[in-house]
């Protein structure tokens, strides 16, 4: 296929954390919210003059310090944040605000607190370490909204004066929502037979809609929207199609490590994906758009961490749904080496995909960046394939 | 710290290395002198009748044959002779009195389970008004339930918990099976063994419903999806998820912590036709409480200088008396006074257990010490006194206690604050604050000039802390003995690994001689 | 001697018997070196038994 035309400018935003976007949108005086788990509410750290980065460390080497102080027995996101965050690679950030969705980013988050590693130089920074619900149901949008109000909303406007009026929240939620829809339906042209965007190029315009300041990628994601309607596809077929799931994926490299060993991937459950984290927020009036995002949040997460049996069958389910939709004909399931709720949920998920749903399935971990593991994870990804392809021709589903 | 001389010999044996033999079992048990050997001898008697009872009944004969957990009840002797090494008056009777009720308790939990369970007796009546609880987490959830309508079943307390006591191999086997359906070799080994034994078929099958929560950990809470689809799917047994928020100390997530609760109670009522009784819930807040200012009290002996109540024995204690048993069992009253009592004397008497003290300890992290007797040999091997560990660290406030009307709403956010403040995890989780901080502030409070910390290489929520710890220590110049383990899989860390690192401290940085120098290598990494 | 006269002696000679038997099993750790020997037939019994693994 012809090269996307803005694919390279947005694979260049993800060389580093702190890129260019995120420069501009700090010199037009506006305000960074910092945060590290997809259960955060994002359009909350979208209000007014703020804008919210997810935090990722591209290029990630070494974690010798991070090591240092939290062993190498945690997982390599918690540690390569916080190697980036000691190295100063978060500085362009105005506070830090990190959920307890693992214990692993909550060390981390705590150890960049303890060593004031991002807010050198700002009177004002503050860190905020928060509750989220660990169960679907109206007691956790209760908690999740308190806990909005009392790490997110108060300091912002208390330290910053952010308007955290209902309007400024529902201004918020629909430019979410515009950059949601926009990375919806790029992603539905994965779902043809010969699609019009790999799985890798669709991955990087996702992961810069959560690293970039939203407003200053919209019309590049406009244009690549326009641009798909009309790009021509590759005539050859792939030869398998792959639903990833799994743990945060923040390296577009182990995408495109997916698709050289010739498996598409036809669609994305991943934090830092587009299931469930780009679907847009239906908000009515009847009720405060606060609660509203917060119910959305709590209903729509599909992380690990989610406890009642409803989510964990309906975890399974979702999956099972999206790799129908996408005409997948295996799920890969990976998870980030030492990282504990998807250690089991990739055993559960594993299991019940195959045993339940009949689908192949391909069960991984993996380094935070793949190049240091890239040998052994090609060559999984090239063996799950060939038993694709040598199923297909014996005419069997598994 | 001065060192302090213990000015009595010690009667009986005085070098403990004559006692091991690189067999499963010691050579002979220990002469601690004609009193306390007979001491000993009695409550090795009164072991000896519980146990016998316990295989007089056909029905545990069967279980045994059925669940290879079982097996490690063959070295119950073993794991009270690990307890008590070394130790004489006042200090062995209150091991023997403590621990043998933990023991005397779980076998009574093996007979509930036996009876329920649709394998051995299948007892349906038993069973339909049993609920299952987890091991890690405290029974809060059952204070205001009769026994007779509503009994906590903690089966993973004898299958896995216990079993691991008496038989450090106990959990290889389940280990090995999470292993090879998938789970990881860098998880946490306790839920990991947990989730074995589910897989492998090996837990008792009984109970109208069952409860988990997410304590201690995100492997603890993972493991239990696992565990609760067999539950569900295969069994029927329909399956509540309580939640406890991990930032505890909180205002803001104590009500969500007691909607959950409240929701916890109406499931159990609807299936097991009990019914929640405020005056019994009451009663039971009433021992809550007094179990807590028992456990502060021998906390206050143990910051002066003839600490009485210590070593695992007082972990394990207080795992079993505050979590697994929560108010419930009356019996823990009389034996808290009675404990207290021997404790007092002691002090009054300047009961010392070695030769010498040389540090006072704080044993912080997550620990093995039931699997390892540890605190004891450092005790006697180094003259390092375990004032205080890390699980004995809980809940110090005082619940609601009397039936008003306010009282009973206030009983929700009581029940909602012991879940979240659960052993270990009150300390692993809920921010630094309650890990870090608080432990420079019990070093203060025990006059402690060490720490010993047990890094359990698969606890992130400890690990994560590293760095904090080590520089931290260093500012106050506390003596910081990192001593690295996994757990319950010795294969990992054996024995006398876990042991070398502490003997290398002693050596190198404090550059001191064991005073029993017959013990500073045992041959142990065979026995059970 | 009477009859009666003889049951506190046998009382005691019982007594004195068991424990002698009981004080040496325990001295001696004989209980625990039974059963360590006991422990290698239940595990081989355990690996033996058809069990239905499932996650």
């Amino acid at each position: 296929m012809r090269d996307l035309k803005h694919l390279i400018y947005f694979e260049n935003l993800l060389q580093q954390a702190d890129n260019e976007l995120i420069e501009k949108a700090k010199s037009e005086g506006k305000l960074c919210v910092a945060f590290t788990c997809e259960n955060l509410p994002e359009p909350l750290m979208n209000l007014d003059n703020t804008f919210s980065i997810r935090l990722f460390a591209p290029n990630t080497g070494t974690t010798d310090i991070a090591s240092y102080y939290m062993t190498n027995l945690l997982c390599e996101t918690s540690r390569a944040l916080l190697e980036r965050a000691v190295e100063g690679g978060f500085n362009f950030a105005d506070c830090l605000i990190a959920p307890d969705g693992c214990t692993m980013m909550n060390r981390c988050a705590e150890n960049i607190e303890l060593l004031h590693a991002m807010d050198k130089g700002n009177d004002k920074f503050f860190y905020e370490n928060m509750e989220i619900p660990f169960k679907s149901d109206e007691n956790g949008v209760e908690l999740l909204v308190l806990q909005c109000q009392n790490h997110i909303l108060k300091p912002l406007h208390e330290t910053y004066g952010v308007d955290i009026s209902d309007d400024a929240i529902r201004k918020a939620v629909a430019e979410h929502n515009r950059v949601c829809e926009l990375i919806r339906a790029i992603g539905e042209y994965r779902k043809a037979e010969k699609p019009r965007i790999t799985g890798y190029e669709f991955s990087v315009l996702t992961l810069a809609s959560y690293v970039c300041p939203k407003y200053l990628i919209i019309d590049k994601l406009e244009e690549t929207l326009a641009e798909l309607k009309t790009r021509k596809p590759d005539e050859k077929p792939w030869r398998a199609r792959i639903l990833l799931v799994g743990s945060e994926v923040s390296d577009t490299a182990f995408i495109k490590l997916i698709e050289d060993a010739g498996a598409f991937v036809c669609c994305d459950r991943f934090c830092f994906g587009s299931f469930p984290g780009r679907e847009p927020i239906a908000i009515n009036d009847d009720e405060d758009a606060l609660t509203q995002v917060c119910r959305h949040y709590t209903y729509a997460c599909q992380c690990a961490r989610m406890m009642n049996m409803e989510k964990f069958y309906g975890r399974k389910q979702y999956v099972a749904d999206l790799a129908k939709e996408y005409n997948a004909d295996g799920i890969l399931y990976q998870q980030i080496k030492f990282c504990d709720p998807w250690a089991y949920e990739r055993l559960t998920g594993s299991t019940m995909l195959h045993e339940d749903y009949g689908y192949p399935v391909l069960s991984i971990d993996r380094p935070y960046n793949i190049n240091s593991s890239a040998g052994q994870t090609r060559t999984r990804v090239q063996a799950f394939v060939e038993s694709i392809e040598i199923k297909r021709i014996k005419g069997g589903a598994n | 710290m001065d060192i302090i001389k213990n000015p009595r010999k010690r009667d009986g044996e005085q070098q403990l290395g004559v006692l091991y033999d690189g067999g499963k079992v010691r050579r002979r048990r220990e002469w601690r002198g004609f009193k306390d050997t007979f001491f000993d001898y009695t409550r090795w008697l009164y072991l000896v009748s519980v146990l016998g009872k316990f295989i007089m009944n056909p029905y545990n004969v069967k279980g045994f044959f059925r669940y290879r957990w079982m097996a490690n009840y063959l070295g119950v002797m073993h794991g009270m002779d690990k307890f008590t090494i070394g130790l004489r008056d006042e200090a062995l009777r209150i091991t023997h009195y403590s621990f043998n009720y933990v023991i005397a308790d779980v076998t009574q939990s093996i007979v509930n389970c036996f009876r329920g369970d649709r394998r051995i007796r299948n007892d349906e009546e038993f069973s339909k008004h049993c609920v299952l609880t987890d091991e890690n987490a405290m029974t809060a959830q059952m204070m205001g339930f009769k026994a007779e309508e509503a009994r906590a079943i903690l089966r993973e307390v004898p299958t896995m918990f216990a079993a691991n006591i008496f038989n450090q191999n106990s959990v290889i086997h389940y280990i090995d099976v999470a292993q090879q359906y998938g789970i990881p070799g860098d998880v946490c080994p306790m839920p990991e063994s947990e989730a074995g034994i589910s897989i492998d078929d090996d837990f008792c099958v009984l109970g109208s419903c069952a409860v988990q929560v997410n304590t201690t950990c995100d492997g603890s809470m993972m493991g239990n999806g696992l565990i609760a689809k067999r539950l569900e799917r295969e069994y029927g047994i329909p399956t509540f998820q309580l939640t406890a928020p991990l930032r505890h100390r909180e205002e803001d997530v104590q009500k969500y912590a007691a909607e959950d609760m409240k929701k916890a109670i109406a499931f159990i009522e609807e299936h097991t036709g009990a019914k929640w009784d405020w005056d019994t819930y009451f009663q039971r807040a009433k021992n809550v409480n007094d179990c807590t200012r028992k456990r502060m009290a021998q906390l206050d002996i143990n910051a002066t200088p003839y600490p009485q109540f210590f070593g695992a024995a007082f972990s394990l204690y207080n795992d079993t008396n505050y979590m697994g048993n929560c108010g419930r069992d009356p019996y823990f009253v009389k034996l808290d006074k009675k404990l207290l009592k021997l404790a007092e004397k002691g002090y009054r008497e300047k009961r010392m257990y070695a030769r010498e003290y040389r540090h006072r300890c704080i044993v912080w992290g997550v620990q093995p010490q039931y699997i390892i007797d540890m605190l004891y040999w450092m005790l006697q091997c180094w003259g390092v006194v375990p004032l205080t560990d890390m699980l004995s660290m809980v809940n110090t406030r005082m619940i609601a206690e009397e039936d008003t009307p306010e009282n009973r709403e206030q009983a929700y956010y009581d029940m909602a604050w012991l879940n979240e403040n659960m052993i270990m995890r009150n300390r692993t989780h809920g921010g630094y604050e309650v890990l870090v901080d608080e432990l420079w502030e019990f070093c203060e409070q025990m006059n402690a000039d060490m720490v010993m910390m047990w890094e359990h290489m698969s606890c992130k929520a400890l690990d994560g802390m590293h760095g904090q710890f080590e520089e931290q220590a260093r500012e106050r110049g506390i003596h910081l003995v990192w001593v690295c383990h996994d757990l319950c899989d010795p294969r990992v860390y054996s024995r006398q690994a876990i042991r070398d690192q502490f003997n290398s401290y002693m050596r190198t940085v404090m550059r001191e001689e064991p005073l029993d120098p017959t013990i500073e290598v045992l041959p142990d990494e065979n026995a059970w | 001697m009477s009859k009666l006269k003889k049951i506190p002696l046998m009382l005691l000679g019982a007594g004195g018997a068991f424990f002698v038997v009981t004080f040496t099993i325990y001295f001696f750790n004989l209980d625990m070196k039974l059963t360590s020997k006991l422990e290698p037939f239940f595990l081989k019994h355990y690996d033996t038994m058809p069990r239905k693994q499932y996650v």
